[in-house]
């Protein structure tokens, strides 16, 4: 049984290995994901893009053994989580669901804590760690007391990232996690989650829609179509072009957007003043 | 209606008959109450790990919910029925193995078939309730990391209560509704009023029992809606008045039990109904004394004697002819004064039993005849039957003519018949009805002697001892003044016919009473006063 020990920022990051992982659903007519492989190295942040259906919430759950894959094999620091058992895997390993998944039984606070009691902490540490959850994500205080069926779609979605990153594990897997926030706070989360990331030493994949959201926060982008990968570059590299006309495509809507906005912002301004 | 000025909405009797249907409200609600909570305890506990045992092998879960719908489909009183031959079969099984019993009638029958009902609304509701929980939301939890037993408790039960209350209630109220119908299995709750009403036309009694269960039902059906909408909502508060109420109002039934606890008396009864019913007579006067009763029913014969010598039991009615042959091993028949001072005399001494005294009836072996025939022919003795004998058909229960009795019979008064046909007993006494037999062998205490207007001949000679039913009362209660205080008044206070038509109470075919109904009805007809 493998453990892995939590983040200390003293302590380097994990890598994740991906070798050959292949996953069907439907006795391999078809794959969700097919002979995928690619590294997370120690310490960066990994965006995983593409489009729906093209297998990266799969991909995301072999990781903390959601999903069993049919071949291939996933490391963490060279030991294959297959060996590790699944509860203790995935206590060391923060989850976004795309869903948020939160416990509607439970209140913010509970669910925050959910994996702090399962990992055995003091009440005192518990309550002093919620709190400070509660301020990463932007949440008023008092909030704590709410059940999830009292919180809008993007509080909701911020109390998944607090209870991903409550027990400080030193791998994150974010699917979507930022997805139903407006733009400003959308924005602030993803810096502050990106200085914590730095500041303790994690290793993260994420998936995202947002290209833009992806190209500012990642170290790489890894693009996915048909459980294939189909890049897997730094945002610098993906920006300036690809071979690939999918990927090309893909990296065109923000650099198109970018261009449209401030060509909006020197049109605008004749009929403003 | 032609007594009885009407007084508001009630007259008299009927006011008279309300008041004593209120005076039985403990002796009839704390055993309901203990049936149900006990069945409802039962049926949670087996039927929550059922259901979370099944939930997630599809299978079984549609086999089990097969089978409960199966139960359902049964009405109450069948179901109930079901279980005694049942019982019957494992009691003669444990008779043979353990010595006693298992009582095949009462609280064992109505428990089981009240578990198996109550299990079914809850295993259904918690089958349904664990499965129809977000497969998202059980996906998270294993997330974060909890092992399947923790996703169980932490998440899928929480999640599951509400629906698994819905279930306990509809449970609780059908419990509670269908324990009334225990009454003639022979286990006491509300449905006495219910059914001794019925027999006895008194609509009173019947409408009191029927607003009792209601009532009874309401009130724990309310508790236990606070339980469920509290945990629905996430309301500790109400949950805990729900609990709380259905936890007191479970020890406010309960608390006849508890105050009868400190001094507790084992009543034995051998299986047949005359035991039964002075059983419960004896136990009666005991409760009414405020000591707790308890029974051992269904003892062979000679098991009830040595169970009495060790203080397994602490009471018992047995035979003084019964005691002189087969425990003290005598075959001569002294008159029956003498009798009954040698039986009290060595039962003292050998075994420190206590012999209280004689009820005043015999159960002895009698021949009975036709009351008018026999009237016909002239006899009212078994010297007057010697005369035409020849000339008649004795019939008997298949046991009687092999029997020491019947050798005794056939030598002092020379009796000798045209022809001898064994039936069972029922049969026996159909056939003398319709005069396929002139002459039968019966019980002299058998209440169907009056029944039939039969006449019990004399045994001037003494051919056959006498069977006078003695109160036994066992060693370590030789000494007890309360015991014997209680059961004084018992002793020659019960005339053959009463204990005659307490008998037929029971044993007739239709109109049937419990030994119990017959034991109040017997006190009530000897006049005996509730202490
Ligand atoms: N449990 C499952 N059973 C059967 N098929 C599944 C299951 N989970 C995923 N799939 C299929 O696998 C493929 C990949 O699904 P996946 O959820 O990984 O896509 P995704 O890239 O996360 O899409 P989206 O961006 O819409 O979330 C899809 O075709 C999906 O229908
Ligand atoms: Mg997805």
């Amino acid at each position: 049984m493998t453990t892995l020990p939590m983040a200390d920022s003293s302590v380097s990051a994990p890598r994740i290995e991906i070798d050959a992982v292949s996953k069907s659903f439907d006795g391999g007519r078809s794959f969700a994901v097919s002979n995928v492989s690619f590294d997370v190295k120690q310490g960066s942040l990994v965006a995983l893009v593409g489009g729906s259906g093209s297998g990266k919430t799969t991909l995301l759950k072999t990781i903390n053994r959601l999903v069993e894959p049919d071949a291939g094999e996933i490391r963490i620091d060279g030991a294959p989580v297959g060996e590790a058992e699944p509860p203790m895997l995935r206590r060391s390993i923060g989850y976004v669901f795309q869903g948020i998944g939160l416990f509607p039984h439970m209140r913010v606070a509970e669910n925050i804590a959910v994996t702090l009691r399962l990992l055995g902490w003091q009440t005192n540490d518990i309550e002093a760690r919620v709190t400070e959850m509660l301020e990463m994500v932007d949440l008023p205080r008092d909030y704590a007391r709410r059940f999830p069926h009292m919180l809008s779609g993007g509080q909701r979605q911020r109390v998944g990232v607090a209870r991903a990153i409550a027990a400080r594990p030193r791998i994150v897997l974010m699917d979507e996690p930022f997805g139903a926030l407006d733009p400003v706070t959308r924005d602030n989360l993803g810096s502050s989650y990106r200085a914590l990331h730095e500041k303790l030493g994690m290793t993260t994949l994420m998936v995202t829609h947002d290209i833009q959201e992806a190209a500012l926060m990642a170290d790489r982008i890894v693009v996915m179509k048909d459980g294939h990968i189909l890049a897997n570059e730094t945002p610098h590299t993906l920006m300036r072009g690809s071979d690939d006309a999918d990927v090309a495509a893909l990296m065109e809507v923000p650099r198109r957007q970018a261009e449209r906005l401030s060509a909006l912002m020197t049109e605008s301004r004749p009929v403003d003043a | 209606m032609p007594d009885g000025d009407m007084a508001g909405l009630l007259s008299d009797g009927q006011l008279d008959a309300l008041s004593g249907a209120w005076n039985l409200l403990p002796t009839y609600l704390t055993p309901h109450i203990v049936l149900c909570a006990t069945a409802l305890t039962l049926g949670l506990v087996i039927s929550l790990p059922l259901a979370a045992l099944i939930t997630d092998r599809p299978w079984l879960r549609r086999l089990v919910l097969a089978f409960a719908s199966l139960i359902q489909t049964i009405p109450g009183l069948a179901l109930l029925a079901l279980f005694y031959p049942l019982l019957l079969a494992l009691s003669a099984l444990a008779a043979s193995f353990l010595g006693f019993s298992i009582p095949a009638l009462g609280f064992l029958p109505t428990l089981l078939a009240l578990t198996l009902y109550a299990i079914l609304p809850i295993l259904r509701n918690g089958v349904v309730g664990l499965n129809g929980i977000d497969s998202a939301v059980v996906e998270a939890a294993e997330g974060v990391g909890m092992t399947p037993w923790q996703i169980l408790m932490r998440v899928r039960a929480p999640l599951a209560t509400p629906v698994i209350m819905a279930g306990v209630r509809t449970a609780t109220v059908w419990t509670i509704g269908a324990a009334t119908l225990s009454t003639p299995v022979g286990q006491t709750s509300l449905g006495n009023y219910i059914f001794t009403g019925l027999q006895t036309e008194n609509w009173v009694s019947v409408a009191f029992g029927c607003v009792a269960a209601a009532g009874l039902a309401l009130v724990a059906d309310l508790f236990l809606g606070l339980v469920e909408t509290g945990a629905s909502e996430r309301n500790r508060k109400r949950v805990v008045v729900g609990i709380a109420g259905l936890a007191l109002g479970t020890l406010a039934g309960l608390a006849p039990l508890f105050s009868a606890r400190a001094v507790t008396y084992t009543i034995g009864a051998k299986s047949f109904s005359e035991q039964y019913i002075l059983a419960d007579l004896i136990g009666d006067r005991l409760r009414a004394d405020g000591v707790g009763v308890t029974r051992k029913d269904g003892l062979g014969s000679s098991i009830a004697f040595r169970a009495l010598a060790h203080n397994d039991i602490d009471a018992y009615v047995d035979y003084s002819g019964t005691l002189w042959r087969n425990v003290m091993g005598r075959t001569d028949t002294p008159s029956r004064e003498v009798m009954l001072r040698e039986i009290a005399g060595w039962m003292k001494a050998k075994y420190g039993v206590t012999v209280l005294g004689a009820l005043g009836f015999e159960n002895a072996y009698v021949l009975a005849m036709k009351g008018e025939r026999a009237r016909t022919l002239n006899i009212t003795s078994i010297a007057d039957l010697a005369r035409v004998a020849p000339e008649l058909t004795i019939g008997d229960d298949l046991e009687f003519l092999g029997r020491p009795e019947w050798t005794s019979l056939k030598s002092v008064y020379g009796l000798s018949f045209k022809r001898r046909r064994s039936f069972n007993p029922t049969m026996m006494y159909h056939a003398i009805e319709t005069g396929e037999a002139d002459v039968i062998s019966a019980y002299s205490s058998d209440g169907r002697i009056a029944a039939l207007d039969l006449i019990a001949l004399a045994d001037p000679k003494h051919a056959i001892p006498s069977y006078d039913a003695l109160i036994l009362i066992a060693p370590r209660r030789a000494a007890d003044k309360r015991l014997k205080r209680a059961l004084a008044p018992l002793i020659g206070a019960i005339p053959i016919e009463a204990m005659r038509h307490a008998n037929l109470m029971v044993d007739r075919d239709i109109d049937k009473a419990s030994p119990e109904e017959a034991a109040r009805a017997l006190a009530k007809a000897v006049h005996l006063q509730p202490r």
